[in-house]
């Protein structure tokens, strides 16, 4: 069997065991590359000869020596391009490595291939990218979700063993939900942000894509830790996560959320999800009901705070020092205008302008100011939750993979996809999608557990016990 | 909170984009119906409630200096330089 | 200055001061002037995309520091915010400042006569020892420098992104001999807590001025007009007499005062027009995501209390109080740091502090400009003062003493001996010489005893003649008087 079906667990241990190379598993992933990208379209970039080249010095020493990793293409690796799927981006070669990308380095990992995204992350299908659109691996008529959709399609499609991605809003999650596979958005300030380009850099976080919860802990474990060139992360020590899994969640309180189980909401999710939740309970755990009463508000919230701090983030891109440049601008305003006019796509744009609205003279207080009192109102629900449960259990997304084209016209209604998923970034806790059923048309349903700030170690406890316990995480996509 | 006049054009000039008509009118629309959804934030009361303050923590960098790029790196980016100069269009205040 | 009689001029100043430090606001390049274009600069302070600010400890103490140094109220929890526009000097089109919570808030400059142009130092205005209060000091980033070409202009990102502190006054100053004093005041201040090197010239500290006049007695602000371009202390006092004449003149003949900025232009001695302001900019200020409050509470408020120096004012009384130098001497000091070390150095050791005061701000100056980098020991001047106190030498000699100090730097003592001129103090030796003048002068003996008391000057001349200048001039006298009236 390919080793591209493989897990970063598993080819650690036949690469300490001598029993494969590096160069063999690039080669074995270029050659479902070869087969599959064509369809699914994960990457804007590859250059297989440069990876098989590093696979040659890798270190095996080193806890992820020689296992390569997709980089979601809008983290700065040193020399390489890093698009943020714009067009504003042409030509950008990044002067620096991200700290996440950095810490990969040092604990030997390789790099394969930069991944396909929403235009500097802003979506949830990766229709928004302005190099081409992302394909589901289990249904090509359908969105992979997004941002991060290259990310979860290249893992998911078997061609990456893993993948970096980074969550505003859900982007980690709900493309995992939607492709089938495990994405982890740590507690906000657990991972360095340093060198991933911003969208909202309040609600940002890295995290992995990976087929296992044990892939997504061994990828935590090296890329969590403060960090000097970023502020915001947090002091504590670097820790090792899920290193002795009990694969037991006796005498675990899971919360459910009333606000997260909604009439109407697709009837296979539900079932998945409540199905879920009695397994848990079957195996020692309790349910408790709990109340995230701000819920409803949370996408007004999200919306308001995201674009604002991006209206301002994507205000360096201006054609002066890096980028793309209009031609013979005829003086400075032409210059930014048709710099940024040409260079970002049309959703890009839509929440450049929303953003900077809300954040005018005369508007802010209404907006951006109320936005954030209610962000701290949101964040006071979690912490009361968190007194009942020690887990929350959710669905990922309302819905499975839609068809691609669905709901470009309609941004409001896109917004709206990622209601399960915002209001974490809003309150900074760390959750996880992991697969948890499937539809009877072959689509992937993914089951959201959110722990408390920085309670990592119990949720990646509860999801390794839940995956090991069912066999979802072993299907193969079709395409 | 009523809906409020959101005039498209002046705001995307605040951001330095220049729309098309086409562009404006559709943002326009789409615009307008998402900050109706997100005036429902009026009905929450928010009295007592401060603004989201994160946890101050003294991470604070020391006074020591660290590497710059080289010259040639800080402008191998840059799309107009002229003797290690990034170069615009002339600025006139 | 302001008054054409029924006018006064209202002004607040925003002064923006480049801090002493290593490094830049939030990364690590070196904050220096003058590296070659483009070679200080990292991600980070070019706006690269995914950078992120790492604030410098250094810098927030010292903003401390100066709060604490004007008696400013230092916020316990301070933050940062970003100031939205586009401008190719600013790297991310954002400026990391601060708004709703900056470092420190109020606080006072006192006026001190002696700042004042040395031509009103006598005046009710400079006497009236004024205290400026300021509204707040926050800190910020600095922009990058462009220059100017045919058809582009040319940036050079060194400077962006090192420390900058805005210092803003409120509108309390009333005559362009006042903002003379305010910025010498400030820059006294800076210098003493090792803030900043604060030369206007050099461009480290930049001062933008807001400047209206109304009728003498009426509460409501004229229309402000903002200078820029101002590049001296000097240049913003000539800047302010002409613009304040200029609207005096224009209110007086009925005509509007234009909200504008307007452009002091040196070399012709008045005030352009450079852009009116029709609409205010819409900076849409917002708390910077990518930073944590700052606390002060913790550690930094100490640290730079710790460093508080005695403050211009506190040193200037004690220089006057203990030292007994003047009022004029004790401002001369207290404007100039290392000339004061090397006073206090040199007046450490000796009882005739004030001697040596004058010693070094008469003599000393004139000739060694730069005493910090003088072979002369500052030690040297107390033993100077010493020498003449003790009647070792006279005050002609230590005269010679001092020119040969300032040729062939080395200790007073060993000049005194190695020019030969110590004092002949010893009676008996005195005696010898006052006998034989006496013998000599006749006609001087005679008319003293008549009662021309300035005839014993030819006797005392004869003296110092045959003594070569060493005798002891007061005791001469005393033995001359003697002999003569017995």
């Amino acid at each position: 069997m390919s080793l591209a079906h493989e897990t970063l667990a598993s080819l650690r241990r036949r690469l300490v065991a001598k029993e494969i190379h590096p160069r063999d598993i690039i080669k074995d992933l270029l050659a479902q590359i070869d087969a599959r990208e064509k369809t699914v379209h994960a990457f804007t970039h590859l250059d297989g000869q440069a990876a098989l080249a590093t696979a040659e010095k890798a270190d095996l020493s080193l806890p992820l020596g020689g296992l390569p990793i997709a980089l979601k293409d809008n983290l700065n690796a040193l020399g390489d391009p890093c698009t943020c799927s714009s067009k504003i981006l042409e030509g950008y070669r990044a002067p620096y490595d991200a700290t996440a990308v950095a810490r990969l380095r040092q604990a030997g990992a390789l790099f394969l291939g930069r991944t396909n995204m929403d235009e500097f992350a802003m979506g949830s299908s990766t229709e928004n990218s302005a190099l081409g659109v992302t394909r589901n691996p289990w249904d090509s008529t359908r969105i992979p979700g997004g941002s991060s959709g290259g990310s979860a399609a290249a893992v998911a499609g078997r061609l990456a063993i893993a993948a970096l991605g980074s969550d505003t809003g859900g982007s980690i999650r709900q493309p995992a939900a939607l492709c089938g596979c495990v994405g982890l958005k740590p507690t906000y300030g657990r991972i360095s942000r340093y060198g991933l380009v911003a969208f909202a850099s309040s609600l940002d976080q890295i995290g992995p894509l990976t087929r296992t919860v044990e892939d997504s802990a061994l990828l935590l474990s090296a890329l969590a830790g403060h960090d000097p060139r970023d502020n915001t992360t947090d002091l504590r020590k670097p820790e090792t996560f899920l290193a002795k899994p009990t694969g037991s969640v006796k005498g675990l309180r899971i919360g459910l959320p009333k606000e997260y189980f909604l009439p109407g909401m697709n009837a296979e999710t539900e079932a998945s999800i409540r199905s879920a939740a009695s397994w848990f309970e079957k195996n020692g755990a309790t349910l408790v009901e709990v109340s995230l009463p701000h819920t409803p508000a949370a996408i007004a919230v999200y919306y308001i705070l995201a674009t604002a701090e991006a209206s301002a983030n994507l205000a360096r891109f201006d054609g002066v020092r890096y980028g793309r440049r209009a031609v013979d601008p005829k003086d400075l305003l032409d210059l930014y205008q048709r710099t940024r006019s040409e260079g970002f796509g049309p959703e890009v744009k839509r929440r450049i302008i929303l953003g900077t609205f809300v954040l005018s003279q005369g508007y802010s207080d209404a907006f951006y100011r109320k936005a954030q009192k209610v962000r701290g109102l949101l964040r006071q629900d979690f912490e009361s939750a968190f007194t009942k449960c020690d887990l929350l259990l959710t669905p990922t997304s309302p819905e499975p993979a839609f068809p691609l084209g669905e709901r470009t016209q309609d941004p409001l209604k896109m917004y709206l996809a990622d209601v399960f998923t915002i209001s974490t970034n809003l309150a900074g806790n760390g959750a996880i999608s992991l697969p948890c059923g499937f539809t009877k048309s072959n689509l992937p349903i993914g089951l959201q557990l959110i722990g408390p700030r920085f309670g990592e170690e119990t949720m990646l406890g509860a999801a390794h016990a839940f995956e090991q316990a069912h066999d979802f995480w072993k299907r193969m996509p079709p395409v | 909170m009523s809906v409020p006049k959101l005039n498209v054009a002046d705001v995307a000039g605040l951001a330095r984009l220049s729309l098309t008509p086409d562009e404006t009118t559709k943002f326009s629309s789409q615009l307008s119906q998402i900050l109706a959804h997100m005036e429902t934030l009026g009905q929450i009361g928010t009295g007592d409630v401060p603004e989201v303050v994160p946890p101050a923590q003294p991470a604070l960098r020391k006074d020591i200096p660290t590497p710059s790029l080289t010259v040639e790196a800080a402008l191998s980016n840059a799309p107009a330089q002229s003797n290690d100069l990034i170069l615009v269009p002339k600025i006139v205040e | 200055m302001s008054s054409s009689g029924n006018w006064e001029a209202v002004i607040g100043l925003e002064v923006h001061v480049q801090l002493r430090t290593q490094t830049k606001m939030f990364c690590g390049c070196i904050n220096q002037y003058g590296g070659a274009p483009n070679s200080q600069v990292c991600p980070v302070c070019l706006g690269m995309p995914g950078s992120l600010p790492a604030p410098n400890e250094e810098a927030i103490r010292r903003t401390i520091l100066t709060g604490l140094m004007f008696g400013c109220r230092i916020a316990n929890v301070a933050r940062f915010d970003r100031k939205n526009y586009f401008y190719p000097d600013m790297p991310k089109n954002y400026q990391i400042s601060q708004f709703d919570d900056p470092l420190c808030a109020g606080g006072a400059v006192g006026l001190d006569p002696f700042l004042f142009p040395k031509d009103l130092q006598e005046t009710d205005e400079a006497k009236a020892k004024r205290s400026i209060r300021l509204t707040r000091i926050h800190l910020e980033e600095d922009v990058a420098k462009s220059f100017h070409y045919e058809e582009r202009s040319g940036i050079d990102f060194n400077r962006a992104g090192t420390p900058l502190m805005e210092i803003v006054s409120e509108a309390d100053l009333r005559t362009a001999g006042e903002a003379f004093a305010f910025l010498g005041s400030l820059r006294q201040v800076l210098l003493s807590g090792n803030v900043s090197d604060a030369d206007m010239e050099k461009g480290q500290m930049r001062c933008d001025v807001n400047v209206s006049v109304r009728p003498v007695g009426q509460k409501e602000f004229g229309t402000k007009v903002e200078l820029k371009n101002l590049n001296s202390i000097s240049g913003v006092r000539r800047a302010l007499v002409y613009e304040i004449a200029r609207q005096i003149a224009a209110v007086e003949k009925g005509e509007a005062i234009q909200h504008e900025t307007r452009r002091w232009d040196d070399e012709a001695g008045a005030t352009f027009t450079m852009r009116t302001k029709e609409k205010a900019h819409d900076y849409r200020y917002f708390p910077e995501p990518d930073l944590l409050p700052v606390r002060t509470d913790q550690g930094l408020r100490a640290a730079a209390e710790s460093g508080l120096p005695e403050l211009p004012a506190a040193l200037q009384d004690r220089l006057m109080r203990e030292n007994g130098v003047t009022a004029y001497q004790a401002s001369v000091l207290a404007a100039d740091r290392i000339l004061c070390t090397y006073y206090e150095k040199a007046a450490l050791g000796t009882q005739h502090k004030a001697v040596v005061a004058n010693w070094i701000l008469n003599d000393f100056l004139a000739t060694q400009p730069e005493p910090a980098s003088s072979p002369v020991r500052p030690e040297f001047f107390g033993e100077l003062a010493d020498l003449v106190a003790g009647g070792t030498i006279n005050s002609a000699q230590a005269k010679k003493v001092f020119a040969e100090l300032m040729a062939n730097p080395s200790s007073p003592k060993a000049l005194v001996e190695k020019l030969g001129l110590a004092q002949i103090s010893d009676a008996s030796a005195l005696g010898v010489y006052c006998d034989e003048a006496i013998a000599a002068n006749p006609r001087s003996v005679e008319d003293y005893r008549a009662g021309k008391g300035n005839a014993i000057n030819a006797l005392k001349g004869f003296v110092m003649k045959k003594s070569q200048g060493k005798a002891n001039p007061a005791q001469v006298d005393e033995i001359l008087k003697a002999k003569l009236s017995a």
